[in-house]
């Protein structure tokens, strides 16, 4: 091998080596400044009413909780309770029936969406669908749902 | 005359039973509310990421007998970065999947130390156990009890060691997720 086949070898794999380095800074660029898309934006998988919802849970919550993981919903009822803080804003839905409640915590950006909303006020909620579970605290079941936006 | 007697005598009972009503509707012992926040902070020097913060736990506070307890959903924990929070529900870290809540039920140590009724921000000491990753361990710390008009606040903040709760994932071994994180807690009630 003469001198110029080695350096134009060595030039070839100093360009493989840089491009190699490159796509894994890419790559972990991307994955350390990942962010939760915008709730508002997403396409919700189900469209529920809250009393209906809620009684799917009291059936079987095992498989509730399994259907509706980490998928989009929209829940359309009636606000039953607003819990608002400076940063954050929660409203529940419930079944008066029962106590079982449905919670929506919002998205930092949809939190001012929040601000004129009233008890008693029909609405429609889109979120990220956490978890249900029974609180011994409460002695009910609740829903918790994630990063939520106004929808209409 | 005794008729008037009679109707004013009604007039007080009746305005004495409301006045005991309203007090304790105002003051009743057991408070609660679903939207506490615990903000969990793991960061470490080499990963600034795993940190997150649960706005829909809920809370107990009986301030009659001082019980304090606590119920988070795992899943409830947002991180700004969706990877780490998949991670953090993953098996190797905090496998939401088998172990969905974590708990904590204690009681105020010093509760003669807070006055209820009076403005005031009042130091105690809690005591209880806490359940994470369906491990049960007795957790001592410092609080603070806030009281302004009818509102009453909890918080404290607190470190617990991961290993003790079974919950060692190559990430925390690597440094990348604190041994220890720190834990804030606060609740109004």
């Amino acid at each position: 091998m003469t001198t110029r086949n080695k350096f134009v070898n060595a030039k070839k794999w100093l360009i493989g080596l840089l491009i190699i380095l490159l796509a894994a800074t890419a790559v972990i660029w991307y994955l350390f400044t990942l962010k939760h898309d915008d709730t508002k934006d997403l396409k919700a998988v189900y469209s529920v009413e809250a009393v209906p919802f809620l009684k799917e849970f009291e059936t079987d919550m095992s498989q509730a909780n399994k259907k509706y993981a980490e998928k989009v919903i929209v829940v359309n009822g009636i606000i039953s309770e607003l819990e608002m803080a400076d940063t954050t804003a929660n409203i529940k839905m419930s079944d008066t029936t029962n106590g079982a409640y449905i919670i929506f915590a919002f998205q930092n950006q949809h939190v001012e969406e929040t601000k004129n909303l009233k008890l008693g006020d029909k609405v429609s909620v889109k979120g990220i669908f956490s978890n249900a579970a029974y609180s011994a605290i409460l002695e009910t079941n609740y829903v918790t749902i994630n990063r939520s936006a106004i929808n209409k | 005359m005794i008729f008037n007697f009679k109707i004013n005598r009604m007039k007080k009972t009746i305005l004495s039973m409301a006045l005991l009503l309203a007090g304790g509707l105002v003051f009743a012992q057991k408070k609660t509310t679903t939207s506490a926040i615990i903000n969990f902070d793991a960061t470490t020097s080499l990963d600034a990421l795993p940190k997150a913060e649960n706005k829909t736990v809920i809370a107990l506070l009986d301030t009659k007998t001082g019980k304090l307890a606590f119920e988070a959903t795992v899943q409830g924990f947002n991180f700004e970065n969706p990877k780490i929070q998949e991670h953090f529900n993953g098996k190797g870290w905090m496998d939401s999947e088998q172990f969905p809540t974590s708990t904590f039920s204690g009681t105020i140590i010093n509760l003669t130390k807070v006055n209820f009724t009076k403005d005031g921000i009042y130091n105690v000491e809690v005591a209880g156990y806490l359940t994470m990753h369906g491990v049960k361990k007795p957790v001592e710390t410092k609080a603070i009890i806030s009281v302004k008009g009818t509102a009453i606040t909890a918080s404290s903040n607190f470190s617990i060691k991961l290993a003790d709760y079974g919950v060692n994932g190559a990430a925390i071994a690597a440094g990348k997720v604190s041994k220890e994180p720190k834990i804030n807690v606060s609740a109004v009630f």
